[in-house]
């Protein structure tokens, strides 16, 4: 069953079902949790709590990655 | 020192966290706009290389980077109101030695220190701004450097793709281009608040 998840203002259609949390999806997307900041429907999300964090269809998810330097 | 000084600035506190290409430059800035008091902070000694990008002088090597920073800040303001603190930040001692900020310049080297500090002004400081910057090695594309108000709290710098690595130096130009994009944001912040400008989603 399709689903779909707003990333960063763009909508993503997950046709096999959504990542069932917020570590899933971001493996998904090989995104390294360690260098990301991350906003579900306008509330951040601590980095300990990635692999509790519950997806569900429509959220709004925006994810700021880190690159080194400066 | 300059004959204008923003009534919304003079009483502004601003806390700068790390002393590096950014930190040492937004500091500059910041000083130079002659804002309220900046609290400064590294844990680091100026070395060599850093000269390439960062505002120390040869002479000053070997020197501590808060206390090198410090001396030059008050070269350019005998009155510049300077806190420093000699100290790697972590999530406790960012909410004590910052408490009393209305907006943080996120001036780590390191991604993963960039995401530790971010996540906890936005998760623990409710009433405090990060100006945070991702994207900047290498040289030339200066116009890939934007800033982008991603929340009320949150702004970002950067091209958000450039990160350093073997054979993607840093460099004095596109460093101080994107130090000035924080100081320039963290002015704009202070002066207009976060309304001036509309949040922008990352593409």
């Amino acid at each position: 069953m399709s689903a779909i998840l707003k990333i960063n203002g763009t909508k993503k259609t997950f046709d096999e079902g959504l990542p069932p949390t917020l570590s899933e999806l971001l493996n998904n997307l090989e995104i390294d949790a360690a260098m990301v900041v991350a906003e579900i429907d306008g509330e951040i999300i601590e980095r300990k709590s990635f692999a509790q964090t519950e997806l569900k269809e429509g959220m709004a998810i925006e994810l700021i990655r880190f690159v080194g330097g400066g | 020192m300059t004959p204008y000084t923003f009534y919304e600035l003079k009483n502004a506190v601003v806390g700068i966290a790390g002393l590096g290409g950014l930190g040492s430059n937004v500091a500059v800035a910041l000083t130079r706009l002659r804002i309220g008091k900046l609290i400064l902070t590294d844990f680091d000694v100026v070395e060599e290389s850093n000269l390439n990008r960062q505002n120390y002088f040869h002479n000053q090597i070997g020197q501590h980077k808060v206390d090198s920073s410090l001396e030059n800040l008050s070269r350019i303001d005998p009155e510049a109101d300077l806190e420093g603190h000699k100290v790697r930040l972590t999530p406790e001692k960012i909410m004590r030695i910052f408490k009393n900020c209305q907006v943080i310049a996120e001036c780590f080297d390191r991604a993963d220190q960039k995401q530790m500090l971010v996540e906890t002004v936005l998760s623990k400081m409710k009433k405090t701004v990060v100006v945070s910057v991702s994207g900047l090695a290498g040289y030339g594309r200066s116009n890939e450097i934007r800033t982008r108000r991603i929340s009320d709290r949150l702004i970002l710098v950067g091209d958000m793709v450039s990160g350093t690595g073997p054979g993607v130096p840093l460099t004095a130009p596109r460093v101080g281009i994107a130090a000035y994009h924080q100081a320039n944001a963290i002015a704009e912040v202070l002066i207009l608040g976060t309304r001036a400008s509309r949040p922008q989603a990352i593409r």
